[in-house]
């Protein structure tokens, strides 16, 4: 178990730092002047460049440099915008979470749905009911993710009217921010109509969520049904069955969670294109998201954004697949059962 | 009557294009408290068998049957949920190859403690239960020969070596007190000590509890010792079926007696896939099965009259289908 665990380490702190690599070398590597890419602060003067230029080791050499830049990433001190002046860290702060709340949002909904009809297609295989469920998927999967958005807004939003265009929440509410999750701050917030406040941003969140959340729950029911047929041809299900198992039991346990092993790790596959989808949507909706705050930072050229920017989606994406596959890596009991014991 | 009595079962293989006829017109019966051995190179069908009793065939395995009755109901007509009863508390089935027959996700504990119908378990209350399920379990391993319960029960099943896993499968059996035990092939492999502490208990349950046991194998000694009945199978056709002492004495079918010549004295086992020394050439495949009797390319007392399928004949209870049998002047 120890080993596993440091080997996941190790891989973890190794990813990152390659990563961290990249986006101190993106310093270098975009136009402009090196000393503001990596601060965001344009020097107003000779003596106040020569302090930095000081403070940030560009004087010494390039891993001297990486290392005081490493130092100053896990001190929190993350550079300023080119644009806003704000610090980066705090940016992407609010930013980050609004990606991840809706990417939540679209996982859940994408597992809530697509397993049960994923297995209940996989069970039913190549009858009519299969062959819809499975037609249906199919179409939702080759979706482009922004054309679903738009048209979502044009059908819901401004033929039919029933849902917010874009945005977080109605700017009437004032909700102040503590976990970064709209629905958790509006529960977390005093002095406010809290269902009235609670229903705007479930409404303001409906559209986005949908649209990210066809494609994922297409993949899952595709996956789940698979895994499924693929289970029920297994030679145990038939000793199963020749024991004299009802349908229920051996639907749970045996079916279920032999089908659901071999597709968690493809899952963490799928939390990439989700996080990128994601990021697409936002932009369309004016979701106050990572997506959207980067496209903004691209049109701007604000270049210590985008710096920060893409290391902090990498290791999100990074974390959490690193999350996913050490979570299989625990449950898979084919893996070794000391390991398993040891959690 | 008959405990397990199948009549003309055929089974046919369907690979997309056409359908084999996997299992051509099979006859066996199972009589209360007889031990009856199933023989027959490897390939000819006796898996196949295993799995059309059990029930649980995939869709593309269409079986019909003139009668496959289980103590006079009709396994074939009766409904889902009977024909699971059935399986459930009467008869057992123990695969051959036992560890792809296992929940690789689940522990052997928890399966074998599955497989324990509802009545079979004391108490009233979840936890009683679930001790007397346990306990149980604990006492089935150690009657297959089982010693490290503790070990085993926990363990899952690619942990564990292919003997134990064939103990297990006989203990997920045995568990559920049926009163037939099919086994197919449980002593394959097995070192010789481990494989008549096997046989010795499956005898010993015959005798004591009278279970009705459909053996096997491909082990003539141990059938020979054990066996009261025997029917022989080749490529899909039950060829000739009787008591064990008249089989041996005066085999009436020409492969029944080459089946028997190629174990010497049953001092040797016949080892899977060989070919039989008395008899040229191999079992055909399912896709070049010859018409009529399946035997004829084989067999040395071959004639014209091959080319059609021999009808049953009967003998008493000694049953065979062949137009040439041999041993006839003797009778
Ligand atoms: N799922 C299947 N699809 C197609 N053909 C099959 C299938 N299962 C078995 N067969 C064929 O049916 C025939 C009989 O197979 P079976 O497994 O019953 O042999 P067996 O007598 O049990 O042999 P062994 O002694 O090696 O176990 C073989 O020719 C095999 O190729
Ligand atoms: S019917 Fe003919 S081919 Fe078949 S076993 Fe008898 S003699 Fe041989
Ligand atoms: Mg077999």
């Amino acid at each position: 178990m120890i080993r596993i665990l440091s080997r996941y380490i190790i891989l973890f702190v190794l990813t990152l730092l390659v990563l961290a690599a990249m986006s101190f070398s993106l310093a270098y590597l975009f136009p402009g002047d090196v000393l503001t890419n990596l601060t965001g602060i344009t020097a107003q003067n000779d003596i106040q460049r020569n302090a930095l230029i000081k403070q940030f080791r560009l004087d010494s050499g390039y891993l001297v440099q990486f290392g005081y830049y490493l130092n100053e990433l896990f001190a929190g001190n993350w550079g300023y915008s080119f644009i806003s002046g704000l610090p980066l860290r705090d940016e992407i702060g609010l930013a980050l979470p609004a990606t991840i709340e809706l990417a939540s949002y679209a996982m859940l909904l994408a597992i809530v749905i697509g397993i049960p009809v994923g297995c209940y297609a996989g069970l039913r295989s190549y009858t009519p009911a299969d062959y819809g469920i499975n037609s249906a998927s199919m179409v939702g999967y080759s979706f482009p993710v922004f054309w679903l958005a738009l048209l979502f807004i044009l059908v819901f939003s401004l033929e039919l009217n029933i849902v917010p265009l874009s945005g977080r929440i109605s700017l009437l509410f004032d909700i102040p921010d503590k976990t970064g999750f709209i629905l958790l701050d509006i529960l977390l917030a005093d002095n406010i109509d809290r269902s009235l406040a609670f229903k705007d941003a479930l409404q303001h969140l409906l559209l986005p969520t949908l649209a990210i959340s066809t494609i994922t729950t297409a993949s899952m029911i595709r996956l789940t049904r698979r895994s499924v047929i693929d289970v029920l041809n297994r030679p145990y299900i038939a000793a199963a069955r020749s024991r004299g198992l009802s349908r229920w039991q051996i639907f749970f346990r045996h079916i279920l969670r032999n089908a659901l092993l071999p597709i968690l790790p493809l899952m963490a596959i799928q939390i990439t294109t989700l996080i990128t989808n994601a990021m697409i949507v936002e932009t369309l909706f004016s979701w106050p998201g990572i997506g959207n705050w980067l496209i903004q930072a691209i049109y701007q050229r604000d270049y210590p954004a985008l710096r920060v920017g893409m290391l902090a989606v990498a290791s999100m994406v990074i974390t959490l697949t690193i999350l996913i596959d050490l979570f299989n890596r625990l449950i898979d009991p084919s893996r070794e059962k000391y390991e398993r014991a040891t959690v | 009557m008959p405990m397990l009595d199948i009549k003309n079962l055929t089974l046919e293989i369907d690979n997309g294009t056409s359908r084999v006829k996997a299992l051509d017109k099979v006859d066996l019966t199972v009589n209360s408290g007889e031990i009856r051995a199933l023989v027959g190179e490897s390939g000819s069908g006796k898996s196949l068998i295993v799995s059309a009793i059990s029930g649980a065939l995939p869709p593309q395995f269409h079986i019909t049957a003139d009668r496959m009755s289980w103590n006079g109901e009709s396994l074939l007509s009766m409904s889902t949920e009977q024909r699971r009863e059935i399986m459930r508390r009467d008869i057992a089935v123990v695969f051959q190859n036992p560890i792809t027959a296992m929940d690789p996700s689940a522990t052997l504990g928890e399966q074998l403690e599955e497989s324990i119908p509802d009545e079979l378990v004391k108490g009233k209350w979840f936890w009683q239960r679930r001790q007397s399920r346990r306990k149980s379990a604990i006492s089935t391993v150690h009657k297959v020969g089982i010693k490290h319960h503790r070990h085993y029960l926990n363990a899952y099943p690619h942990q564990i070596p292919t003997d134990i896993g064939q103990k297990f499968m006989i203990a997920m059996a045995l568990i559920s007190q049926p009163k037939l035990l099919i086994a197919d092939d449980p002593t394959r492999g097995m070192e010789t000590t481990t494989k008549t502490q096997v046989l010795k208990l499956l005898t010993r349950l015959n005798q004591t509890r009278s279970l009705s046991i459909l053996f096997i194998s491909h082990d003539l000694l141990a059938i020979s010792s054990m066996a009261h009945t025997m029917t022989v199978l080749y490529c899909g056709q039950s060829v000739e079926s009787g008591r064990m002492k008249m089989l041996r004495k005066r085999p009436l079918h020409p492969y029944t007696k080459a089946l028997l010549d190629s174990a010497p004295s049953f001092r040797k086992d016949l080892p899977p896939k060989s070919i039989l020394p008395n008899m040229d050439g191999i079992i055909p495949s399912l896709k070049h099965v010859p018409i009529g009797c399946r035997l004829g390319p084989r067999c040395p007392r071959a004639q014209k009259d091959c080319v059609i399928t021999p009808a049953v004949r009967r003998i008493h209870d000694h049953t065979y289908s062949c137009h040439f049998p041999l041993h006839m002047e003797k009778l």
